[in-house]
């Protein structure tokens, strides 16, 4: 075996911590939480054996730190690989316009289109999630209960961060955690306490989620402007036609006027096709390189790093 | 001669046989289990040195159930941390239908050369 087996569990996680360095970190979240789970098994177990004893028994049966990690690197390369959504052949001709359309075959655009709009109501949602829990926290932190609801409240914020993660690995594509953060060994609440507060994701989980509101705005303001843009146009020339034709009259409002007048003429009809085709395939575009950076963005706020 | 070789050869051969030996695993119990549960089990199953570190056992696991051939939940448990509790899905149990079928096709394809065909 290793000359350097780790002693403790502690230990041992550290080794494995460091086997897996340079890996994606969503990945050594999840191995890290799988062998945290069977060491405390293991410990329950067997009460009575001491800790070193334990680990060596460990290192045997589960694997050394070193192996569980090429396990674990070999098994996620071949997932990814296989889940991973086909290159289309069309995204890497080398045509700049064919490139410019192939965004219409690609899931991903959309899905990221509707994580746009869904971020205003998923912003509004975590931003007063956020305020409420802190401010009862600290409102109630001159009471006794208010450790507790503490730690309850950083508690929901990892399971809602864990959440929001598969969400953007589903529509981004970037891989993020299948497992919560392990809580570790049962210590006592105080600890529990000062750990929390010690844990810098602790912080940056928190200021993800009041991050959402204002992105939440912005991204949705873009992705209702310009599809109402693109759309809008896209229309001009069958309200147009239909108006001419005497199948759309209003009385209350009275004809639709078209300012310019000349986007409401046959060759203006022709701008309004382009244009609205151009600004919606833009948008999908958009929406992909927003979420994709969102992602990357989420993932070193919402992830242990390293 | 060296160890090397054959520990390669038994890794090379884990690689599909240990998500195999997991479906039927899953298959054969009417409860749910939880990955340490599954790895002893493994361990009891098997005598002398192990033929695989249950520490591989994990990341196939995960694996299969992010492909959908498992399912999974974690409750809390009693003593100690909480488990993630597995159960095979529909596709499961087809993908161990078919699994099994290339598997006793191989291996009395193997056996036959190894116990020295006639002609």
């Amino acid at each position: 075996m290793n000359s350097s087996s780790p002693r403790s569990i502690v230990g041992y996680l550290l080794a494995l911590r460091a086997a897996l360095a340079g890996a994606d970190p969503a990945l050594i979240q999840d191995a890290v939480y799988d062998a945290e789970e069977h060491l405390r098994a293991e410990a329950a177990a067997n009460p009575d054996k001491s800790e070193a004893d334990l680990l060596e028994h460990v290192v045997r049966t589960y694997g050394a730190p070193d192996e569980v990690a090429a396990a674990y690197l070999d098994t996620d390369t071949k997932v990814t690989v296989a889940l991973q959504p086909p290159v289309s052949r069309r995204a890497q001709s080398a045509n700049l316009l064919t490139r410019f359309f192939s965004v219409y075959l690609d899931p991903r655009a959309y899905v990221s289109l509707f994580f746009l709009i869904l971020s205003l109501f998923t912003g509004c949602l975590y931003f007063t999630f956020a305020l409420t829990g802190l401010a009862l926290s600290l409102g109630l932190a001159i009471l006794i209960v208010g450790l507790p609801v503490f730690l309850g409240f950083i508690g929901i914020a990892r399971a809602i961060s864990l959440g929001e993660g598969r969400l953007l690995e589903a529509v981004s594509g970037e891989r993020m955690p299948r497992r919560p953060i392990h809580p570790g060994a049962s210590v006592g609440l105080g600890e529990r306490i000062l750990e929390t507060l010690r844990d810098g994701r602790t912080w940056t989980t928190l200021m993800y989620l009041l991050m959402m509101l204002p992105l939440g705005v912005v991204y949705f303001t873009i992705a209702v402007t310009a599809l109402a843009v693109g759309v809008s146009f896209l229309l001009v020339p069958f309200a147009g036609t239909a108006q001419r034709l005497g199948w759309m009259v209003s009385e209350d409002t009275g004809p639709l006027v078209f300012t310019p007048v000349w986007i409401d003429t046959p060759g203006g009809w022709v701008f309004d096709v382009v244009f609205g085709v151009v600004v919606l395939t833009t948008l999908l575009h958009v929406a992909r390189g927003v979420v994709r950076t969102h992602a990357r963005t989420a993932k070193t706020l919402l992830v242990l790093q390293g | 001669m060296d160890d090397r070789h054959t520990r390669k050869f038994q890794k090379e051969l884990n690689a599909g046989l240990v998500a195999l030996v997991l479906l039927a695993i899953l298959d054969a119990s009417s409860d749910e289990l939880y990955g340490y549960e599954i790895a002893k089990r493994l361990q009891r199953a098997n005598e002398g040195e192990a033929l695989f570190k249950e520490g591989t056992v994990y990341p196939v696991l995960r694996a299969l159930s992010a492909d959908g051939f498992l399912r999974s939940r974690i409750a809390p448990s009693d003593a100690g941390p909480p488990r993630r509790y597995y159960r095979i899905t529909k596709e499961g149990r087809a993908l161990l239908g078919q699994w099994s079928g290339v598997w006793s096709q191989t291996r009395d394809f193997v056996d036959r050369f190894l116990r020295g065909v006639e002609e």
